[in-house]
């Protein structure tokens, strides 16, 4: 009968509809099959940390046989794009790494688990308990913090000393800096340095050292106009003497080390967290080194110890407990701690640090020496930055372009940064 | 089953015509609607909702982790009065409109012209010259722009062999707006097609005749080909404009996502989409997205109005 074939086709037609709609949104389900259990780890990093990362998370799995942990990494402004719009959709990877920037936000947006309650599986009696107070927000445990670090100028020894400019001592300040960098832009033939005025953090230690903040403590900015103009006066003078790299260079900074004038050959020194730096390696060759950030000038201190990086858990992970697991031995197994190293920051367990301090080689080596070198001279970190500041050091980049390539006075732009701040922070 | 069947058919056969027909109507309906289907559910679920749900949101302060907030005409008041940056994406956009647009054309217009009079091989190089358009929205070749335009790249390698240090081009304010229009321009292919297909439609005999009365190239080309063409320059002009307001993806993978250096590519949906997924300010993002909506609206109509004074359709005459 013609009806019925009509019925029919139009049945046929909706069940091909439904199943093409259906399979579009099935798949994920066949990530959990065959009984395993799956875990999604994601994390920022460079090609050095995510070899480390693969050799220590293939260890895990053959200690536990049930679980599968499935990696993914990218470079920190892609990640941390990626990471929000994952969590907006209700879909954070089980196992995610976190940055001081990010805990505030994310923990009053109830994207992280409560980790305090997964005690059994994760232990933290060995982690100095002002350091994992860095990952409590509220009154819950929303992070464990994977490692610490400080800032550093990293430079290549050699260059420096061929140059035949004084080496950089502890306590320098700024204007010391400023010279070393002039001398070596006369010497070397090209800059000393990085043009730090793109930088929020080395405009946080510059501050630091004159017994400022970047925030206050009730989340508001910790600086005036004046402040910032004057930080932008100087490096612009540096930059406009050829001290420190010109705007064609800065502009192109995105993180990645790969990007840095001190990897293209275009400077002899950098700004750069002191784990992070190893990355040059790779591309520098041996022979880098790193020495402690410019003083105040009266000397004090700008750089401090932060916590390097956390490890936290979606709230809406299936696995909480596996979750905890596997956060635990990327923090507290002897054998995972052999293979990250410092890639990480300084391990923050203790017995670990001390274990694997004498065994650590390479770059490693220098950034715990270098942490050694400092421990004991750096005052207290700050609170953990305001959810609006993971924009603003985007800002405060794009402002200083303006300045570098002349199309705004340092003034003006240190007052578009004010005004933007405040909006920022305001909501 | 027979016993069901027999009582119906004179029940049918009672009321005859006019229920049969309707039900084959319904029947016929039904069939339309069941094939609309993927379109109708596409259209609602991924087009209006969104935009409803965007209107909404424009009125809104919303984080994407916590609950949307009202705050009325606030992300408008701000983006208008209180916003330096927007300005500047609006001023950036502006320029790459006024500077990608006319120059794709011009290109596509050229390309078609000369593969018109072609005789051999023309069917190779229309291919040739469409390629870029199906591959040059992608982001591999927008990064692969960057490379090449990059300092050190080829094209500053190319330069520099002939005594022209660039030192770069997508590192330039002012140059890199130049690098990434040039890579819309290159994709002059989609409106080449159409100014063939345009120019394939004007008689012959108006040219001979032309020619005939002496009339040099150049002079035929003003007098015949443009106004003939007219109705087609303008549809690729439209279309053009409203793809350019909307540029995206060569200036986020020219600049890195940021737009520089100096905000120079700072496209207006560039610094939507860093409002709304960099510093998460979805209300705010929205509501960019809304007047950017109405502005392209805008400029739509205003290119409409000026059309009737240039644009000729050939049975005009004739009404």
């Amino acid at each position: 009968m013609p009806g019925n074939r009509t019925k029919w086709s139009c049945a046929t037609v909706a069940v091909l509809t439904l199943s093409v709609l259906l399979t579009g949104c099935g798949g994920s389900d066949e990530s959990s099959g065959g009984g395993r259990t799956v875990l999604r780890y994601t994390w920022w990093g460079n090609p050095d940390r995510a070899a480390r990362t693969q050799e220590a998370v293939a260890l895990f799995e053959k200690e536990h046989p049930g679980v599968t942990v499935q990696t993914s990494f990218a470079g920190y402004e892609a990640y941390k794009q990626k990471l929000a719009t994952q969590a907006a959709g209700g879909d954070a990877p089980d196992v995610m790494q976190l940055d001081y920037r990010q805990i505030d936000q994310y923990a009053s947006g109830g994207i992280l688990l409560d980790l305090g309650k997964q005690k059994k599986a994760l232990r933290t009696d060995a982690i100095d308990s002002g350091l994992l107070a860095t990952g409590v927000v509220d009154g819950t445990q929303y992070a464990i913090p994977q490692g610490r670090g400080t800032e550093a100028v990293v430079y290549d020894a050699e260059q420096w000393k061929a140059a035949g400019v004084a080496l950089p001592r502890k306590g320098w300040t700024w204007d010391e800096w400023a010279d070393a960098m002039r001398e070596l832009a006369k010497k070397a033939g090209k800059p000393g340095s990085i043009d730090p005025g793109q930088s929020e953090d080395c405009f946080e230690v510059w501050l630091r050292g004159q017994g400022k903040s970047l925030y206050t403590k009730d989340r508001d900015l910790g600086f005036t106009a004046d402040d910032l103009t004057r930080w932008w006066t100087f490096t612009d003078k540096l930059r406009r003497a050829g001290a420190v790299s010109s705007a064609e260079q800065t502009t192109q900074l995105d993180g990645s080390v790969e990007n840095q004038p001190l990897a293209r050959g275009k400077a002899v020194a950098d700004f750069n967290w002191d784990a992070p730096s190893s990355g040059f390696t790779a591309i520098v060759g041996e022979g880098l080194t790193l020495a402690p950030m410019p003083s105040g000038s009266d000397g004090t201190p700008g750089q401090y110890f932060k916590p390097s990086m956390f490890m936290g858990a979606a709230a809406t992970t299936e696995h909480p407990e596996e979750s905890a697991e596997f956060i635990d031995f990327m923090i507290n197994d002897e054998k995972a701690a052999a293979i990250l190293g410092a890639s990480r920051g300084i391990p923050v367990n203790e017995p670990i640090r001390d274990d694997i301090g004498p065994q650590l080689k390479d770059f490693d080596k220098v950034v715990a020496d270098y942490q050694d070198s400092v421990d004991g001279s750096l005052r207290t970190p700050p609170k953990a930055p305001p959810s609006g500041d993971t924009s603003l050091q985007t800002t405060f980049q794009r402002d200083y372009d303006q300045v570098s390539f002349e199309q705004m006075t340092p003034r003006e732009a240190a007052e578009d940064f004010i005004t933007e701040a405040k909006a920022e922070l305001r909501s | 089953m027979t016993t069901t069947d027999i009582p119906a058919k004179p029940a049918r056969a009672k009321s005859p015509a006019p229920p049969r027909q309707q039900r084959g109507r319904i029947r016929r309906e039904g069939a339309a609607w069941v094939f609309l289907s993927p379109w109708v559910l596409g259209a609602v679920v991924l087009t209006l909702l969104p935009m409803a749900v965007s209107l909404y949101l424009s009125f809104t302060d919303y984080d994407l982790f916590n609950a949307p907030r009202w705050v009325g005409l606030r992300n408008y008041v701000q983006m208008f009065t209180e916003d330096p940056r927007y300005w500047r994406s609006v001023g950036a956009t502006l320029m790459y409109v006024v500077i990608a647009v006319p120059l794709q054309l011009a290109l596509a217009l050229a390309v078609a012209l000369a593969l018109k009079s072609m005789k051999r091989g023309k069917s190779f190089y229309r291919s040739a010259f469409y390629a870029p358009s199906l591959l040059g929205a992608s982001m591999s070749i927008a990064l692969v722009w960057r490379a090449v335009f990059n300092d050190g790249g080829t094209v500053d390698n190319l330069l520099s062999d002939i005594g022209i240090h660039t030192g770069g081009w997508v590192n330039k304010p002012g140059w890199a707006l130049l690098a990434v229009a040039l890579l819309t321009v290159w994709q002059f292919g989609a409106p080449m097609v159409i100014f063939l297909a345009g120019l394939q439609q004007i008689p012959v005999e108006l040219y001979e005749a032309a020619s005939v009365d002496g009339a040099s190239r150049k002079r035929q080309f003003i007098s015949i080909t443009l106004p003939m063409l007219s109705p087609v320059l303008f549809f690729n002009l439209v279309l053009q404009t409203i793809q350019a307001f909307q540029v995206f993806t060569p200036a986020f993978a020219v600049s890195g996502g940021k737009g520089g250096p100096a905000d120079s590519t700072l496209f207006y949906t560039l610094y939507l989409y860093d409002r709304g997924f960099v510093a998460s300010h979805m209300g705010y993002a929205s509501a960019m997205a809304w007047v950017l909506l109405l502005a392209i609206g805008a400029v739509t109509a205003v290119l409409f109005r000026t059309s009737r004074s240039w644009v000729f359709y050939a049975n005009e005459g004739e009404r």
